[in-house]
């Protein structure tokens, strides 16, 4: 994945449209945009960073898991087996990103579950680490169809499609002629704390 | 699971209509998603905001008003418990319809002249989206006063819709952002305002190098993305812009630096002036003339033979100059272009006299002024649609509280003036007009364009002449008698001194009509107890109001006053047809135009009733059914006619049709009209496919084109309509004795000069016997995008998102001056102004100036669920309702002196 911080307004479409996709109970969110500032008044700049699980090559998350709940998959996406998991949140210590988020017996907004959260209701989150996870279900899917993740929208992460600004670009990074590759090329995208040596599969360009 | 995916449209802001799906499984709709089958058509790709998201959640909020509701308790205070009873539809419209029926009968107006129902819809632009057909019901009934505001109208842009539709047909500006270069913003928030469309618009030209400047007293959301920060004193924007002037037409070469052929073909620049400051005229025609340099003598400005008229110079001329009331003064002396007297005027606001009012450098102005006309592209040519056009990439955009309030028609003069200069009005990369509102037709800019006086466009005006003028206002807010730029449309209600009706309950002006409450008030989408300055005043206003009915969808503020609560079909819930498309609003420049349709998604999880059918059956029980339909059949509320071309779709006589019969006979005559009767969609075909359109080319998106083939002119620089229309307006009220306007008359101006408009403000301390010294700080607030608009302030769902975004439940203030106080971030402070005070969280921030607080949007509530727990302060509390606060076309600014403290 490849964030255009160029593009980004920090509108949180993106953080809205992932809590609904995957139904995350209040206060849990798998990605969001941080609104911060460099600079001291008056030469200070606000920056939009979004923020998500970086899907590391070499996930810090992983190893740390004492169950083997914390897995990575063939194509270098991260995710949680939440039947193994037992959300001991170790791997929330020893991400950098602090990208993993424990969901407990979560209630609804309203104490009474709606009937849209009754009818999204992910009763085996509970308990356990959660985080994004690229939308695997919906890139496989869509994959299946025959179609392709990043240029077809039932096949690309939600917050990528929700996008206002096309701030989101999502694709193969182990393809050197996809869309992301170029652009990291191109436009000089990098990592967000590259000295972690986690080899983050989300980059960001930045000027 | 059988899962559905049910197209609507989304129009919680003025920036849309937008597209959407929404997910409904096994009956339950679960999500929203962009509606990516129209992507092509829509020109972000057919996605929604963040508030759209929210939507599902304003469903099934469980806080909703879940039934029709009478008040028991017939005593009205925030104190006082409404003590609510359910009641039935039946017996609410007939609740209702018993009040209305009793005006009726008594007589539409009461003995002050004012029409004695009064309906408030919120929001500006947004509430006939959601309307269904009520304005049908309005139109049958007959007077109705429509201008008791909720802040919606005085607080907008208000200068830059009545100004902008008077210079160039452009209710809002915005820039041709995809092809301009070079943006000077003065505070104009689009990232978080302008939409979807603004804000792929303003990523795409970010990513190919467009260079915005952003100045603001406080970094938005905006400036956040912008090349450049520069933080502006607030209210001195016009300082600079005056400056801005100065450089290009008094330290520059103005005949290098201008487009001097646009000023001299498309402009008033070359009229001559007489010493009355009026244009000099033929004696016989009246046309105004222009010097030949060719021939060395005066001719008229439409003279064919005149190809070089002066811009500049001096010299002896005879005809005669028209005042107001027609007044004719005989002129042989020296006259001067009114490009000379605009030169003249700039000459003493140097950049360093800017500096010391706007705390800006004058290095930083006169490199401001270069970079603007550096990017201008004087000569260059661009093609749309096979014709060329002039490309001149650069725009000066406008936000909140710079637009509106004193100062705002300064400002939009400026700004404006600024564009012609280089001749980029109109005209690709430039400032555009995106909608109309006082013109017809509304749907295209360009159709509206019609020949006017002295070479202009014709523009419709409240009329100031002697026998012409409405003395007596025939509404509370008197646009049509104060202001005489808010003509007389749909529209204009809205876009009057909306804050007036509240102001003289307490306040009665002199040789006025008694200021009355309207016996029934009927509020849809609105919360003036929240919205409208000087919140407490409001509260008690409201106690008086006899009986308001409310279509509510939760409990709030405003309806906590009312006798009867109707909870309508909201967004998902109910059907309309919607234009969609083509240039209307904030940066919507779509190549297509259209109609979408809104429907119900799922079953209502509440007992409400659509609009629509609200509509039909009050018009039924109040005997107005037959003035209703024929509304109907005009196309009112509808904007399409059931009668055309090849169709004929009217109700009859007697005919009672529920909602879907309604719209779908208006589906059948949209699309109908739009397709030259070639095609004919019914409601079922638009519940299928959500939207139907017809090109639109990208070149009716400027004015430039229609107005070179018709010879007309912008009326810039010199303004010498709108002096005549202050002088006598002055005289009509001054006729009668009314001098509390005077200081508004003074907005009149041919060539408006600076005045201290920060000290306006600052003076009403004074005037409440505080010093001025006490409230150093200026409260101002800014555009939560998350909220804006959107009717959302009770879904959790968005303050969940809006949290991460920083000024969201909370007070924002300079770390540095925060620390000078004693205040750290987190700690509760409190806001005072001469009448009032607010309490919230410090948020320190660096991009904010030493002297400004900053609170988002408006809440402080307490009576709506959720949203009272917030704990969010609210402008509104503390600024004060004030007629010297109040500029010449009705509006004020959301701006306030205050001190802050830690509590």
């Amino acid at each position: 994945m490849v964030i255009d911080l160029r593009r980004c307004v920090g509108c949180q479409t993106c953080t809205i449209a992932c809590k609904q996709e995957h139904a995350l109970p209040a206060a849990t969110v798998w990605r969001f945009v941080a609104d911060g500032e460099v600079g001291e008044y008056p030469d200070v700049r606000r920056v939009f960073l979004p923020m998500q699980c970086m899907h590391c090559a070499e996930p810090p998350c992983v190893p740390v898991c004492p169950t083997g709940a914390s897995r990575q998959r063939g194509d270098g996406i991260v995710w949680i087996e939440y039947g193994a998991c037992i959300g001991c949140g170790y791997c929330a210590v020893a991400c950098p990103y602090h990208a993993r988020h424990l969901i407990g017996e979560a209630a609804g907004y309203f104490g009474v579950p709606t009937p849209a959260e009754a009818a999204t209701a992910r009763p085996e989150r509970h308990g356990v680490m959660t985080k994004c996870t690229f939308c695997k279900e919906r890139v496989d899917e869509g994959r299946a169809r025959g179609l392709v993740p990043g240029q077809d929208p039932a096949a690309t992460p939600v917050c990528a499609v929700a996008c206002i600004a096309r701030a989101i670009t999502f694709g193969d990074l182990d393809d050197p002629e996809s869309g992301v590759s170029r652009l990291i090329v191109e436009r000089e995208a990098v990592p967000l704390m590259a000295e972690c040596g986690t080899s983050p599969a989300v980059y960001y360009i930045v000027g | 699971m059988a899962t559905e995916r049910v197209p609507v449209y989304c129009y919680q802001c003025v920036a849309g209509p937008d597209l959407l799906k929404v997910v409904v499984k096994d009956g339950v709709a679960v999500g929203v998603e962009p509606n990516t089958d129209l992507a092509h058509e829509h020109p972000a790709g057919g996605t929604v905001c963040v508030r759209a998201y929210g939507l599902v959640q304003k469903l099934y909020n469980p806080a909703r008003v879940r039934t029709p509701m009478r008040r028991t308790n017939p005593r009205k205070g925030r104190h006082q418990d409404p003590a609510w009873q359910p009641i039935s539809w039946d017996a609410a419209l007939g609740l209702l319809a018993e009040r209305l029926n009793a005006i009726r009968a008594t007589g539409l107006l009461d003995a002050a002249g004012y029409p004695r129902l009064a309906v408030t819809l919120g929001a500006g632009g947004i509430a006939p989206a959601y309307l269904g057909t009520f304005a049908a019901f309005l139109s049958a009934w007959g007077p109705v006063d429509q201008g008791i505001g909720s802040g919606q109208g005085v607080k907008c842009y208000h200068s830059e819709h009545l100004y902008g539709e008077f210079w160039h047909r452009a209710f809002t500006v915005a820039a041709d952002i995809p092809r301009c270069d070079f943006v000077l913003s003065f505070g104009y928030n689009g990232d978080a305002s302008g939409g979807v469309t603004g804000v792929f618009r303003h990523a795409e030209a970010r990513a190919r190098g467009l260079r915005w400047v952003q100045l603001e007293p406080h970094l938005s959301v905006t400036g956040a993305g912008a090349a450049e920060w520069v933080p502006i004193r607030p209210k001195t924007d016009f300082a600079v812009l005056l400056a801005l002037l100065h450089v290009i037409l008094i330290e520059r070469d103005w005949r290098q630096a201008c487009d001097v052929p646009f000023l001299e073909r498309m402009t008033s620049a070359p009229y001559l002036v007489g010493p009355g400051g009026y244009f000099l005229r033929d004696p016989t025609s009246g046309t105004p003339m222009v010097w030949d340099r060719d021939r060395q003598r005066t001719v008229p400005f439409d003279d064919p033979r005149c190809v070089r008229p002066a811009l500049d110079g001096a010299g002896i001329a005879a005809g005669v100059e028209i005042g107001g009331d027609g007044a004719r003064r005989s002129v042989s002396e020296r006259v001067r272009p009114a490009f000379a007297h605009l030169i003249d005027h700039v000459r003493p606001y140097t950049p360093e006299w800017a500096a010391g009012i706007a705390d800006v450098p004058a290095e930083t102005i006169r490199r401001l002024a270069r970079d603007y006309l550096d990017h201008a592209r004087l000569g260059a040519t661009i093609e749309i649609d096979g014709v060329s056009y002039p490309h001149r990439p650069v725009a000066v955009l406008l936000g909140k509280t710079v637009t509106n309030g004193w100062g705002g028609y300064e400002c939009c003069w400026a700004r404006t003036v600024l564009a012609a200069l280089v001749g980029a009005l109109e005209v690709p990369g430039g400032i555009l007009g995106t909608t109309v509102r006082l013109n017809r037709p509304a749907q295209n800019r360009l159709d509206s364009v019609r020949p006017g006086p002295d070479g202009f466009m014709e523009q419709p005006l409240n009329p100031t002449g002697r026998d012409t003028w409405h003395a007596t206002p025939h509404i509370r807010n008197a646009y049509r008698t104060l202001v005489p730029l808010a003509d007389h449309s749909p529209w204009s209600a809205a876009l009057g001194p909306a804050h007036l009706p509240w102001l003289f309950r307490e306040d009665p002006p002199e040789h006025w009509p008694a200021p009355t409450t309207p016996d029934v008030w009927i509020i849809y989408r609105t919360n003036p107890a929240i919205s409208n300055w000087e919140t407490g005043r409001i509260e008690r206003e409201l106690e008086r109001f006899p009986f308001i009915a409310a279509f509510a969808y939760t409990p709030d503020e405003t309806n906590w006053y009312a006798d009867l609560l109707l909870p309508e079909a909201t967004d998902l819930e109910s059907l309309q047809l919607y234009r969609i498309g083509g240039t209307k609003y904030i940066e919507q420049y779509w190549e297509v135009t259209g109609w979408a349709l809104r429907q119900p998604v799922t079953a209502p999880p509440a007992d409400t009733r659509d609009l629509t059918d609200v509509a039909t059956e009050l018009a039924r029980r109040t005997g107005l059914l037959e003035g209703y339909l024929a509304a109907l059949n005009r196309g009112v509320g509808t904007t399409v006619p059931l009668v055309g071309p090849g169709y004929d779709l009217a109700f009859g006589p007697g005919d009672t049709p529920d909602a879907a019969e309604v719209w779908d006979r208006v589906c059948r005559a949209a699309t109908r009209s739009l397709s030259g009767g070639e095609v004919e969609h019914d409601l079922g075909w638009f519940k299928a496919h959500g939207a139907f359109f017809v090109p639109f080319a990208p070149s009716q998106y400027f004015l430039h084109a229609t107005m070179a083939a018709s010879r007309l002119r912008y009326e810039l620089p010199y303004q010498e309509r709108l002096k005549r229309i202050g002088e006598e307006l002055g005289a009509r009220l001054h006729e009668r004795s009314i001098t509390w306007w005077d200081a508004q008359l003074e907005e009149y101006q041919a060539l408006p000069a600076w005045k201290d408009f920060p000290g306006i403000w600052r003076r009403s301390a004074a005037v409440r016997g505080r010093r001025v010294e006490e409230f150093p700080f200026w409260l101002l607030t800014s555009r939560s995008m998350q909220y804006s608009w959107g009717a959302n302030v009770s879904l959790p769902i968005l303050a969940d998102v809006a949290r991460h975004v920083q000024g969201h439940f909370g007070v924002m203030l300079n770390r540095g001056a925060a620390r000078r106080l004693g205040i750290a971030d987190g700690d509760p402070i409190e806001i005072e102004s001469p009448t009032g005070t607010t309490r919230g969280r410090a948020i320190l921030r660096e991009g904010v100036r030493p002297d400004v607080v900053v609170v988002l949007q408006q809440f402080g509530h307490w009576a709506t669920p959720f949203a009272r727990d917030l704990d969010m302060p609210n402008l509104n509390q503390v600024a004060c309702l004030d007629l010297a606060l109040t500029d010449a076309t009705g509006s004020g600014a959301d701006l306030v002196p205050v001190q802050v403290r830690r509590l």
